[in-house]
């Protein structure tokens, strides 16, 4: 095999994916899907948790107290978050109704120490935002009520949890659990999932354009042409995933070992390739060999998720800091797998390099 | 009849033609994957996912908490005497000495100490449920009550934000009489057992492993009836994740007529095809069938297996149909497998994400029904949906596919399938080519009105992205991206239209057209955002206040649209195509100054 022969081909695939400007919907892709899942995190905890948004939580709301006096009125005059209103139900709910009021609280007669639970009511404006965050700052105080509850009915519980003490909770909370253990390993790995799809059409192009012909001719073999083509794809993981960090750490998200994650990830997409390419070669048409590889590509990564110490899992613990020696025994590992596929791959291309020049 | 047959022999061709090509090397081995991934899944679902194993190092002094908090495979935990531990303190994320938590002030500290309370609520959770006497553990029930008000419509249309926030000290005094309401009744509406039952589903359900294998159990669920640790708004994890599972076929089977669009392509195969008498519709139609038939069947398959209503099909079907639709164009558009897969990849993850983001808050707010998703989230939550919630979510869906299916029809004939010249020339031909020459004002017209919801599409990626800058930044951005969205998409029609002969076009032919895009743009608009807008407030008087409100102003915006139409086209009439950018961006300038304008002073 020459060095020189499989070089050309790289060259040439690579020019012809910046000619045609694939690359650009690759990268607007990778960018949209980070974008977009930080979308989702933000917008799930402020929605889900409003209070983590800071712009919520200096407002403090008038709610209406109805019913029978308890600790949680107590508990609700003691919050910041409230000023509360001892009112009739009947004009409070009118006054919810005219939003002059965010939530209405009634409760009942119930007895704190005796067998029937107290069965508060809580009234808010339906499909409203405000609603919501209403909802998750009288969380705080029904959980204290709730205790208090408990608390009257101790010796009817048999079993007590270990209490803890927690710090109090930060106001703002960060997203450091999502950065790094979701959109990190999701952004490295990008590159090599879409690296490897893209050899699949590299290989049946040839194949169903009818230009295998003309290049077996050339003194390129087939066997150096595979081999042009996953050196063509290969090139672009490291590329961009190598981007990714540095865009990453220009945002000020630090990450602790790039050196391994970065290895871990070429080594690993060097798998995927080769897996594709050895699809492809055996297909020779595009559908079928896209279908394969993105149905397997499923199995494979839920058989690798599941499996204790993954790559994944790796680029997590390595980009915290939190991995050692492992990470390069698992890279020694993987890179091990690459070079048994590789060997395979390249004895299938010789194979079918064979029988093309035998005349098929 | 002869249509119907015509169509029926196009589609018996085309399943001929897929499974000779596929079907022998193609069934075995994915009959295989697919059995392996049914053993794929439930292997995950039971040693459970290790993404974020060892995360987070913890160290303890105390066995049984230890042994806690080690079942979730993000800590690792160590264990030693508490003079070591508090010692080698900054060698670890969090440290529980003495039953209390110590974290360090840095984000991942922060971090570690928000995933450990969670499973601590958890296992206190785990704890209480079990307990013999229910309301001993369970004391305080909140029964959730909603109140509709109507009268905040004004203030959601202009996309304020309400609050309630008084300064008096006195209670509130309604302004309308006071409707005499009864005291809610103490009775509770469940049994213990029932209530106990909710309870313990919903620990198992934070507990990753059952997350995934609970899908199809159908538990009664108290939407409305919870303990205050349940009070905050349920993420309807599960219908989102069984939402995918309708998703993943329906995506596949596109990819594949895609490619069979392309094979007609390669090689000039499809020549025969064109040169039968067919119509281009009934050639697309023929294509199209098996593939429609195919989801449709898939779809069914796996809400009868998850013994689902049928009625989940119903909001799946403008799903289908804009899938399928985007597909035909994608693959009459691009010039090799590599394009393909790109802009198919591209594409159906902008698809997937429009639809999914907004179904997320499916129980949170009523924006969320933009996505025809929700409604099947709704309806495997049991709240279901009413016929005008179907209106609203999927007309978006059918309007679109229905324009796009156009243009593909229109533009099936052997000089646009068999052009290789690169994307955006030949997306501008199949505009183009999709309006009439001879009635140039009237399908500019049009066009605009049907350019209307891929813009509203795209004006909702672009809040989706900016959603994540901080304040003042992201809403002078929005703005601006807005406007650029709309100047582009008023500038697409006049410009495909006139492409050629754009330098000698007589400036009244220009005025009229850009008169015709703006009147067409303006009216598209306004019937969209009356039909979303009556629907989100479900509020007949509101829609037509809105509607009379706006005509009186009517003349301003269409003054708008229309001067930055002119502005494009005029730069490109005297400075030729290289001018079409900057006129663009000078269109986009002067709309976002007169829509900063007005919003700065509704904020005054």
């Amino acid at each position: 095999m020459n060095g020189r022969n499989v070089w050309i081909v790289a060259r040439k695939e690579l020019r012809g994916i910046n000619y045609e400007k694939t690359i650009v919907f690759a990268i607007l892709l990778q960018l949209f899907v980070a974008m977009f899942s930080s979308f989702l995190m933000v917008g799930l905890t402020s929605m889900y948790d409003p209070s983590s948004v800071s712009q919520y939580a200096r407002f403090r709301y008038s709610i209406a107290y109805a019913g029978n006096d308890s600790s949680l009125l107590d508990r609700l005059q003691d919050s910041d978050d409230f000023t509360v209103f001892e009112m009739d139900l009947s004009p409070a709910l009118e006054s919810l109704k005219e939003r002059k009021l965010a939530a209405v609280i009634f409760v009942p007669a119930t007895d704190p120490g005796g067998t029937d639970p107290v069965q508060v009511t809580l009234y808010t404006v339906q499909n409203d935002l405000q609603a919501t965050v209403v909802g998750v700052k009288l969380k705080d105080v029904f959980l204290g009520f709730e205790n208090d509850l408990r608390d009257a009915r101790a010796q009817r519980i048999t079993e007590q949890p270990v209490a803890v003490d927690f710090p109090p909770a930060a106001r703002t909370e960060g997203f450091y659990e999502f950065v790094f253990g979701l959109l990190i390993p999701l952004l490295v790995f990008m590159p090599a999932i879409i690296s490897a799809s893209l050899i699949i059409d590299l290989i049946t192009e040839e194949y169903q354009h009818e230009t295998l012909e003309t290049l077996v001719s050339t003194p390129i073999t087939f066997a150096e042409m595979v081999w042009g083509k996953i050196l063509a794809c290969e090139i672009l993981v490291p590329a961009q995933a190598g981007a990714w960090l540095v865009l990453l750490a220009l945002n000020g998200i630090r990450i602790a070992n790039p050196v391994p994650v970065l290895v871990l990830v070429t080594v690993a997409s060097l798998i995927l390739i080769l897996l594709s390419a050895l699809t492809a070669l055996h297909y020779r048409e595009r559908t079928a060999a896209q279908f394969i590889y993105s149905t397997a590509l499923v199995v494979v990564i839920l058989l690798v998720v599941a499996i204790p110490g993954n790559p994944l899992n790796l680029i997590v613990r390595a980009s915290v800091g939190n991995a050692g020696m492992e990470t390069w025994g698992a890279i020694l590992l993987v890179s091990a797998v690459a070079a048994l596929l590789g060997y395979v791959t390249h004895l299938y291309a010789r194979r079918v390099g064979r029988l093309a020049q035998g005349g098929i | 009849m002869g249509i119907f047959s015509d169509i029926f022999t196009i589609a018996r061709w085309e399943v001929k033609k897929s499974f000779s090509a596929m079907g022998r090397n193609v069934l075995p081995l994915a009959i295989i994957l697919f059995i392996l991934l049914i053993l794929a899944t439930g292997f995950v679902a039971r040693s459970g996912m290790h993404l974020q194993d060892g995360m987070y190092t913890l160290a303890t002094d105390d066995r049984d908490l230890g042994d806690i908090f080690s079942a979730d495979g993000r800590f690792t935990v160590y264990f030693a005497d508490p003079a070591t531990i508090l010692s080698e303190r900054g060698a670890f994320d969090l440290v529980i000495v003495n039953r209390t938590v110590l974290a360090p002030l840095t984000d991942r500290g922060r971090s570690a100490a928000k995933t450990l309370s969670r499973d601590y609520s958890q296992y206190v959770a785990s704890v209480y449920n079990r307990e013999p006497d229910l309301f001993a553990a369970y004391p305080l029930w909140i029964d959730l009550q909603y109140v509709q008000s109507e009268l905040d419509f004004q203030a959601t249309q202009g996309g304020q934000y309400i609050s309630v926030r008084q300064r008096s000290a006195a209670p509130p005094v309604p302004s309308q009489p006071v409707v005499q309401v009864t005291p809610p009744s103490t009775a509770i509406p469940y049994t213990a057992d029932e209530l106990r039952k909710n309870l313990q589903q919903d620990v198992g359900k934070n507990d990753q492993l059952a997350r995934y294998t609970n899908l199809f159990t159908q538990l009664p669920s108290y939407e409305n009836f919870k303990t205050p640790s349940q009070l905050s708004p349920s993420l309807p994890f599960d219908s989102i994740i069984f939402v995918f599972v309708f998703i993943f076929p329906l995506y596949f089977t596109s990819q594949f007529f895609m490619m069979s669009v392309m094979n007609e392509r390669i090689g000039r195969k499809g020549e025969i095809l064109l040169s039968s008498p067919m119509h281009p519709l009934v050639i697309i139609a023929g294509k199209m069938l098996p593939y429609l038939a195919g989801m449709l069947v898939t779809s069914t398959v796996v809400i009868l297996t998850a013994k689902a209503s049928l009625l989940i099909l119903l909001p799946l079907v403008p799903v289908i149909l804009f899938f399928l639709a985007s597909a035909l164009l994608i693959g009459m558009l691009s010039r090799s497998f590599k394009e393909l897969s790109f802009i198919s990849i591209f594409f159906s993850t902008v698809a997937t994400s429009y639809l999914f983001f907004p179904s997320i808050f499916a129980n949170v707010h009523v924006v969320s029904l933009v996505s025809p998703l929700t409604l099947i989230i709704l309806q495997l939550q049991g709240t279901g949906f009413s016929a005008s919630d179907y209106l609203y979510s999927t007309s978006l869906f059918y309007l679109t596919s229905g324009v796009l299916l156009y243009i593909g029809v229109v533009n099936f004939n052997a000089e646009r399938l068999f052009d290789l010249r690169p994307f955006i020339p030949r997306l501008r031909e199949f505009v183009g080519s999709a309006m009439s020459r001879a009635h140039p004002y009237r399908s500019l017209f049009i066009a605009n009105l049907l350019l209307i919801p891929f813009i509203f599409m795209l004006q909702m990626m672009a809040l989706v992205v900016l959603f994540n800058l901080p304040m003042p930044l992201s809403l002078v951005l929005l703005i601006v991206a807005a406007a650029f969205v709309e100047e582009l998409a008023k500038s697409v029609g006049v410009y495909s239209l006139f492409a050629a002969e754009f330098p000698t076009l007589p400036i009244r032919t220009l005025v009229l057209a850009c008169a015709a895009t703006a009147i067409g743009f303006l009216v598209g608009e306004k019937l969209f955002l009356v039909a979303m807008l009556s629907q989100i407030t479900e509020s007949v008087f509101g829609s037509i206040l809105f509607l009379q409100q706006d005509l009186l102003l009517l003349w301003m915006p269409l003054l708008l649209h229309f001067t930055g139409v002119l502005i494009v086209t005029l730069s490109i009439r005297f400075g030729g195509r290289r001018w079409y950018f900057p006129g663009v961006i000078a269109a986009t300038v002067v709309h976002s100054l007169y829509n900063l304008h007005f919003i700065l002073g509704a904020m005054r």
